[in-house]
């Protein structure tokens, strides 16, 4: 089931000089913390001039799947979806 | 009349396509639904139609269908919305590595790719395409994640490459050459080339056709004249030896948008401001390109399967959003709507570039209007889309989705 959140969510983000990468390490919603697991894709969109980061990932467990937006002009995450990975 | 043998020059065209392109891209991006029965559909609800189905939802029977329809043969499918922009992404990820071993890279499609390989380094350098193939499916793995995989097919043309790529889905690489290919096709059926849909199956048939092996066998003359009736009859004799006609690059014709309601309705007034959103969005993508345009056609699909069009061809160009409005709308005027609308399409055609603007002692309003549609485009690039938009479309919020066409990377 997958759902629609659109919140603003607490971020810790973790950036590798070695691998030159940025990643979202732990994510807290509705005042849990969930350490990010795999990175499933990662890919760039513009809403207007906005630059956003987008991570669709999952947790440590592989117990739930998070789509987070990074918006470039103010750094503010935004948990835009959540899902089980069942059907609906 | 032309004869000429199996090409048996060395294979250097190479065709590659992502296996069930917008699925796997949501497989890669959530790994809880890996393994998975997934259906891509243009709506969740029961009337949305599966666009791409998993290589787990297609074993179950799942094709291009209904969600009512997938969900009875796969009860436990994940339905999900598609993401252009995140499949436009994957496009341009897969082209970038396949540009890494030649400028001559053909996009066919969203999700699949032709690769010229005659004259390149890796040719140069002696490399086998195998190797090279096999290179490309890892390099393809680290940029776009490890559960995306392509089918590869290598050939002397595109024709059989794509033939070749079908052969063992997914994540198959073939090659077909002059020595295999009688085998090739004496293990494949008619529809499995591409290009043969059960309608050309049928007239091959009428022809006494039933094989590829016979479709091979069968003379120029006898293609051109009996079955096709065209020259397409002896392109076809081209294409089975191994000889290229397709490496014809076609420009764009037109632009066009086309919407399937999910409120289905026969209200003119909602019907005209979902024609203007059309529109709008026809006309920014018209003059992103840097077209105008002198054609404008209108086409209606109703509940009871009944179908509408109409083009017109008009002597002033269109470029803004109400020239374009204002045309499809007397298209709308003289349709007598039979049930409820359940899909509208707008397309523009007849392109002409817009060549640097000279200016016209009488030119009216025309350059008025089209400084206004710049300038609304202006703001509508810097602030979202439909930041800006006409009165028509106030209160229509995201009613028209963005959405992404397979035959199409024009743009």
């Amino acid at each position: 089931m997958r759902e629609k959140i659109n919140e603003e969510v607490s971020v810790v983000m973790y950036y590798s000089a070695r691998k030159r990468r940025a990643v979202p390490h732990i994510i807290n919603w509705q005042n849990k913390d969930y350490i990010v697991g795999k990175i499933g894709y990662r890919h760039t969109i513009r809403r207007g001039e906005t630059l956003h980061h987008i991570f669709e990932l999952v947790d440590k467990d592989e117990s739930l799947w998070f789509r987070l937006s990074l918006d470039t002009s103010n750094l503010h995450w935004k948990l835009e979806l959540v899902s089980d990975g069942e059907p609906q | 009349m032309i004869s000429l043998p199996l090409n048996y020059n060395q294979p250097q065209i190479m065709h590659i396509d992502l296996n069930s392109c917008f699925a796997i891209i949501e497989q890669q991006a959530n790994p809880l639904i890996r393994g998975k029965p997934v259906g891509v559909a243009a709506y969740d609800t029961h009337t949305g139609m599966i666009l791409a189905a998993s290589y787990e939802a297609k074993r179950q029977g799942v094709k291009i269908m209904s969600v009512r329809e997938a969900r009875l043969l796969c009860p436990d499918i994940v339905i999900m919305m598609p993401d252009p922009a995140k499949y436009r992404d994957a496009h341009r990820r897969f082209r970038e590595v396949l540009l890494n071993y030649t400028n001559e890279v053909t996009p066919k499609s969203i999700d699949e790719f032709v690769i010229d390989f005659q004259g390149s380094r890796a040719v140069q350098a002696g490399r086998s395409l195998v190797d090279v193939g096999y290179e490309i499916k890892e390099k393809i793995k680290e940029s776009l994640g490890e559960y995306v995989t392509v089918n590869i097919g290598i050939a002397p043309n595109r024709f059989l490459a794509k033939v070749a790529a079908g052969l063992h889905k997914p994540d198959g690489l073939d090659v077909i050459s002059g020595e295999n290919l009688l085998n090739t096709l004496k293990g494949i059926e008619l529809v499995d080339l591409p290009g043969i849909n059960v309608r050309y199956e049928a007239r091959l048939n009428v022809a006494g056709i039933y094989t590829p092996m016979q479709f091979l066998a069968a003379k120029a003359e006898y293609l051109q004249k009996q079955v096709f009736r065209s020259r397409v009859g002896v392109d076809w004799y081209l294409r089975l030896r191994g000889w290229e006609v397709d490496d014809v690059l076609w420009g764009r014709k037109n632009f066009g948008q086309q919407y399937a309601l999910g409120d289905k309705t026969t209200d003119e007034q909602k019907l005209s401001k979902l024609l203007m959103k059309l529109c709008e969005k026809t006309g920014r993508r018209l003059r992103q390109a840097g077209y105008s345009a002198t054609g404008v056609h209108l086409w209606l699909a109703f509940a009871n399967r009944e179908y509408w069009h109409r083009g017109k061809d008009t002597k002033s160009e269109m470029y803004a959003t109400q020239d374009i409005y204002l045309q499809a709308q007397k298209l709308l005027n003289q349709v007598h709507i039979p049930a409820k609308v359940t899909n509208m399409g707008v397309s523009v055609y007849n392109l002409h570039p817009c060549d640097p603007e000279q200016l016209e002692l009488f030119a009216g309003t025309r350059l008025a209007k089209k400084s206004l549609a710049q300038a609304a485009d202006a703001v509508n690039d810097k602030y979202g889309e439909f930041t800006v938009v006409p009165a028509l479309m106030a209160n229509m919020d995201n009613l028209v989705l963005d959405r992404i066409a397979f035959g199409s990377v024009k743009d």
